[in-house]
């Protein structure tokens, strides 16, 4: 599978995502990868519906999206992944998605989170994940659209010395 | 001279008695119109009637050569006098609208200013047109003066209280945000006239709350106003399809001293049944200026097809039949003529629903002529822009001026028939989004050769004549692709199939189908010119064998039988809207109904549904629950009872029964264990997981032939949908159960399709739902996804949740750090009503979530001081975007209500989402 665009975003997908992401990313389907979302009709059917026009949107579980990413069938398929949070970021890369980069949206503040940029709270677990993807070489990127310039989210995280410059 | 001083002049001066149609042809007047002065001429004693066909006219001082009547014609055609009543010519006026005729009435002329009317009755069942004849009659009585009728449907705004009391009371200058004058409301319009509030169970409350003093009192006030200082003088025409016990209508109830309850199609008489499909081709006819005539099993295929939508539904019908018989018979100048094999397949299913009430075909046919003549009558009935089954534009001539353009650029006539049919499905598809007509062959087409079509075709119709062989809608695709298969294996000149022992045994048994399989093999001989084996004859019966066993599996009839004035009738009613079926029956038990008459009364019921293969009995208590026995010894019925019967358990067996052809005991099976649709998924690790893998099964009468083509598309579809863990497995007819035992070692089959429904208790698809075309296959196929069981949803709505400001709340919470959600939702659920206004869009549930979260992360980024940005080029786009001024003005709303100041990048992604709601909907 081509995978133009890992995302990660707490909303998954809305508009943002739908009017300049997707568009500029040259995609043929967005898949969205998140179990939860997969198993409750509601929110499946909301976020089908916040499909930009002509482009398609799959809600997948993780299992099945690895299991695309390695069917033959599909490898020309231009897409656009987006997850709820680093963890499944990380679940996919090391199920054998393959991306040289991934973006951060949005990931949402709760009581085991700090935030450390605008949009952006992190936890233990999530700064893990992070560590675990930088360290296979993935840049990580927090622009707000596409025609920004990147942003390097490891150096805030640096900055704020919740990670080690020798951890990448 | 007047056109009609013509016609006397010419008619007197004849030496023979004339037909309208040589004195029109010979004056060059129209033919309806000559009609019209004729009729007047004859009222007025100047010329004398001839009775016979056609009818003759002569001049009164000529002696008669042939006996005259001087009879009054007023069905046809209203006196051109002023009417004093117009219920005299309401059909049903005599019988089953004799009560509500009679109420309303009442209701306007009851002094000193009439009464308040709630009129109640299904979809489709005339309340509209009822409301309009109550304002003409009150106009002619000269009881009111206002001469239109204000009508006002309550579901427009019902989301927006304030837009709809705005809409209602008028409001004064800035009452609100773009109030900049005062304007008056519908209230004030209808003065000294009537209000129609159609659909009034959607008014809000606060609505009903005004709506009630104003009927108390006659005074209200508009909105910014503190005092009800304005008067108006005005009688209210409510409506609603809700049953009128039901909660939401309570109060409203007893505030309205009239009720009138608008009976539902199938409750008319037959009489009136056949009067009202005849005035309604009558508004068609008068559209075209033309005869039209109508065979009798078009009228009854017509009537038939009427179910949950009444006399709107036939209207509809109506119009759909009119249009495409007006458009085969384009050339032709004075008749139009509807053939009943080119019906719609849903409307010839039309005849079969009739068949199933004997007692209403028969009074039918009596009532019947061979072939009905509908004529122009040039008169205008009452018809009012509010008909929602009116068209708002004159389909004919749309249809005549396009089929002569096409054809001034050479189209052949299959080709103009074919686009103007698509276009008149696009304008009638108020009544069947999925119309069926013509998109069946045309899909078809890309599969197989026009000449193989063409002599599926020719079968079905020596089929058809020659032995009477059911021919379902399945039919033409299972033939013609089992043909196509055929025929390319003989030109390829691959080896002919083998006949297997399995294969004659089997066929034995069906001596019929195998003479027609020869019939038929005689047909293929004399058209390919090459000798067709023995062999493929037998193929041919065992096709035949499987289309014809699936008329035989009737559905399961589903009779719900209830205490109280309404639970059952209303139960079966909402399953009827949703689903659309026709194996449903009701019966409301009154508490003083002895248990004898109740099972008498059910018994007919279940006779009415039964179609041979059972029937289900859904109770709610008591005494009915035993009755099952006492059925089955009376009427040889099986029958199978299910007690505590809910609207959701219907729903379900309606389903069950109607969607899936499965028997009763199954039916009954799982029926018992159903809870309702919310309950929780029992815990995956209770029960053993079934891990083999899942497939679909594609049947023909080979295996290799048709089923293979349908793996193909199957396949295609299923990579499409990135659906990798589905197979298709191609299944032959012959020796089916062997092959089926094999594969149910490997695999778990979830749906099956092909010529015929093996009836495994898992959703079959009919070829002709896999061709209905892209959206159809897709659909069907998505639901496979992460789908344990499955149903084929086939005329199920797609969920659309509801959204409300509740869950609004509930995803800004979670999403949102800085925001506080309960203050703010207000303002946002606003800002998108603004926006709704401003814009004339209606936003889906969805869209309308997704602005608001969207404004939530707007108002967030302000907070922290964290706008975005855009480029020069977005900027140049969004100065020239159609939604700027509006996304403006909805801004100063929020800006005003929050004191915020917002980026125009900000308004650009706004505009955005806009943009893509109007892409999409």
């Amino acid at each position: 599978m081509d995978v133009k665009l890992l995302r990660i975003d707490s909303r998954l997908l809305h508009g943002q995502v739908a009017t300049d992401w997707a568009k500029n990313a040259n995609v043929e389907r967005i898949l969205i990868v998140c179990d939860q979302a997969a198993s409750d009709s509601i929110r499946k059917t909301l976020l089908i519906q916040a499909a930009p026009p002509g482009l398609k949107v799959h809600v997948l579980t993780l299992a099945k999206m690895i299991r695309l990413s390695r069917d033959e069938r599909f490898s020309k398929l231009k897409v656009l992944i987006l997850v709820e949070n680093p963890i499944d970021a990380m679940r996919l890369v090391s199920g054998g998605v393959e991306v040289s980069s991934i973006n951060l949206g949005s990931l949402s503040f709760d009581a085991t989170r700090k935030m450390i940029t605008e949009t952006i709270a992190v936890n233990e677990q999530d700064i893990v994940a992070l560590t675990w993807l930088k360290k296979r070489g993935i840049e990580l990127d927090y622009r707000k659209v596409s025609s920004d310039p990147k942003r390097d989210l490891w150096k805030v995280l640096c900055d704020k010395g919740l990670v080690n410059e020798e951890q990448s | 001279m007047t056109r009609k001083e013509r016609i006397l002049e010419f008619v007197s001066t004849s030496d023979k008695a004339l037909t309208t149609k040589e004195i029109a042809d010979a004056l060059g007047i129209l033919r309806n119109n000559t009609s019209k002065e004729l009729n007047i001429l004859v009222r007025e004693g100047q010329l004398t009637k001839i009775a016979g066909r056609p009818v003759k006219y002569q001049a009164l001082d000529v002696s008669p050569k042939e006996v005259v009547i001087q009879e009054e014609i007023v069905d046809t055609l209203p006196p051109s006098e002023p009417q004093t009543d117009i219920f005299t010519t309401m059909i049903g006026r005599k019988d089953s609208l004799k009560t509500q005729i009679e109420q309303a009435k009442a209701a306007i002329l009851y002094p000193p200013h009439g009464l308040n009317v709630l009129i109640t009755g299904p979809t489709g069942s005339g309340k509209t047109y009822f409301a309009n004849a109550m304002q003409q009659f009150a106009l002619k009585q000269g009881v009111i003066e206002n001469e239109n009728l204000i009508v006002f449907n309550c579901a427009d705004y019902a989301h927006n209280p304030q837009l709809l009391m705005s809409h209602l009371f008028g409001y004064v200058k800035g009452a609100f945000t773009g109030a900049q004058e005062d304007r008056d409301g519908l209230i004030q319009k209808a003065d000294g006239g009537i209000l129609f509030l159609d659909e009034v169970h959607r008014l809000p409350p606060e609505g009903q709350e005004m709506i009630f003093y104003f009927m108390d009192h006659g005074t209200y006030n508009k909105l910014g106003e503190i005092a009800k200082a304005h008067h108006a003088n005005v009688r209210l025409i409510c409506a609603t399809t809700e049953d009128p016990e039901s909660s939401l209508l309570k109060t409203f109830v007893r505030r309205i001293p009239i009720m009138i309850q608008m009976p539902k199609f199938e409750a008319r008489t037959v009489r009136e049944q056949l009067a009202l499909l005849k005035r309604l081709l009558t508004l068609e006819a008068n559209r075209i200026q033309k005869n039209i005539l109508v065979s009798e099993d078009v009228v009854k295929a017509l009537l038939g097809s009427v179910t949950f939508g009444n006399v709107g539904q036939l209207k509809s019908n109506i119009q759909l039949v009119c249009a495409q018989g007006f458009l085969n018979c384009v050339d032709q100048v004075d008749q139009i003529k509807l053939d009943f094999e080119q019906l719609p397949q849903n409307i010839k299913d039309g005849v079969s629903h009739l068949a199933s009430d004997r007692a209403r075909l028969s009074k039918l046919s009596q009532l019947l002529e061979p072939v009905l003549t509908i004529q122009p009558n040039g008169s205008a009935e009452i018809l009012s822009d509010s008909d929602r089954y009116e068209l708002p534009y004159n389909l004919y001539e749309i249809i005549g001026n396009k089929a002569a353009l096409l054809k001034e650029e050479g189209l052949a006539q299959d080709a103009i028939n074919n686009f103007i049919m698509t276009d008149i499905n696009v304008h009638l598809k108020s009544f069947y989004r999925e119309n069926k007509i013509s998109r069946t062959e045309k899909n078809l087409n890309e599969l197989v050769d026009q000449d193989i079509l063409q002599l599926t075709k020719n079968i079905m119709q020596m089929l058809h004549t020659e032995s009477g062989y059911p021919i379902g809608e399945n039919f033409i695709y299972a033939m013609s692709l089992h043909l196509s298969s055929f025929i390319k294996r003989v030109q390829s000149g691959k080896p002919m199939r083998e006949v297997s022992d399995d294969l004659v045994t089997m066929v034995k048994d069906y001596p019929e189908d195998l003479t027609l399989a020869q019939k038929i093999r005689d047909m293929l001989e004399e058209h390919y010119e090459f000798s067709v084996p023995e062999s493929e004859v037998y193929y041919l019966a065992v096709l035949l064998i499987s289309l014809n066993s699936v008329p035989k599996h009737g559905k399961v009839g589903v009779v719900v039988a209830a205490h109280g004035n309404h639970t059952a009738t209303s139960m079966v009613q909402v399953v009827n809207e949703l689903l659309g079926v026709d194996n449903l029956a009701a019966f409301d038990m009154s508490l003083q109904m002895s248990p004898t008459e109740a099972l008498n009364e059910i018994i007919k019921k279940v006779v009415q549904v039964d179609r041979g293969n059972g029937v289900l009995l859904l109770v709610d208590m008591g005494s009915l629950g035993t009755f099952s026995g006492k059925i089955t010894e009376k009427t040889d019925i099986k029958v199978k009872t299910i007690d505590m019967v809910t609207t959701a358990m219907v729903l379900e067996a309606a389903r069950k029964t109607a969607l899936i052809d499965s028997d009763l005991e199954l039916v009954y099976n799982e029926l018992r264990d159903f809870n309702g649709y919310s309950r929780k998924p029992e815990d995956p690790s209770e029960e053993l997981e079934d891990v083999r893998p899942r497939a679909i099964l594609a049947l023909c009468s080979t295996g290799k032939g048709t089923a293979q083509k349908i793996k193909q598309i199957l396949d295609e579809i299923l990579a499409d949908e990135l659906v990798d863990d589905v197979s298709v497995l191609t299944v032959s007819m012959v020796g089916l159960k062997d092959q089926l035992d094999e594969i149910a070692k490997n695999y778990r089959v979830i749906a099956t399709t092909g010529i015929a429904d093996p009836n495994l208790g898992v959703p079959y698809i009919s070829l002709e739902d896999l061709f209905k075309g892209e959206h159809g296959k897709k659909q069907l196929i998505t639901q496979l996804d992460n789908s344990k069981t499955w149903y084929v949803e086939k005329s199920v709505k797609p969920v659309v949740p509801e959204v409300d400001q509740a869950m609004a709340i509930r995803y800004l919470e979670q999403y949102y750090t800085f925001i506080n959600p309960k203050k703010i939702i207000g303002v946002l659920w606003g800002y998108c009503d603004l926006l709704e206004a401003e814009t004339d869009l209606h936003l889906s549930a969805s869209r309308r979530l997704a602005l608001i979260m969207h404004l939530g992360g707007v108002i967030e980024r302000v907070l922290l001081g964290a706008p975005v940005t855009m480029t020069a080029e977005q900027e140049a786009e969004y100065t020239a975007s159609v939604w700027k001024r509006a996304v403006e003005s909805a801004d100063d709303y929020l800006k005003e209500k929050l004191d915020l100041t917002i980026a125009p990048a900000e308004e650009y992604y706004i505009a955005k989402l806009l943009d893509t709601e109007l892409l999409k909907s």
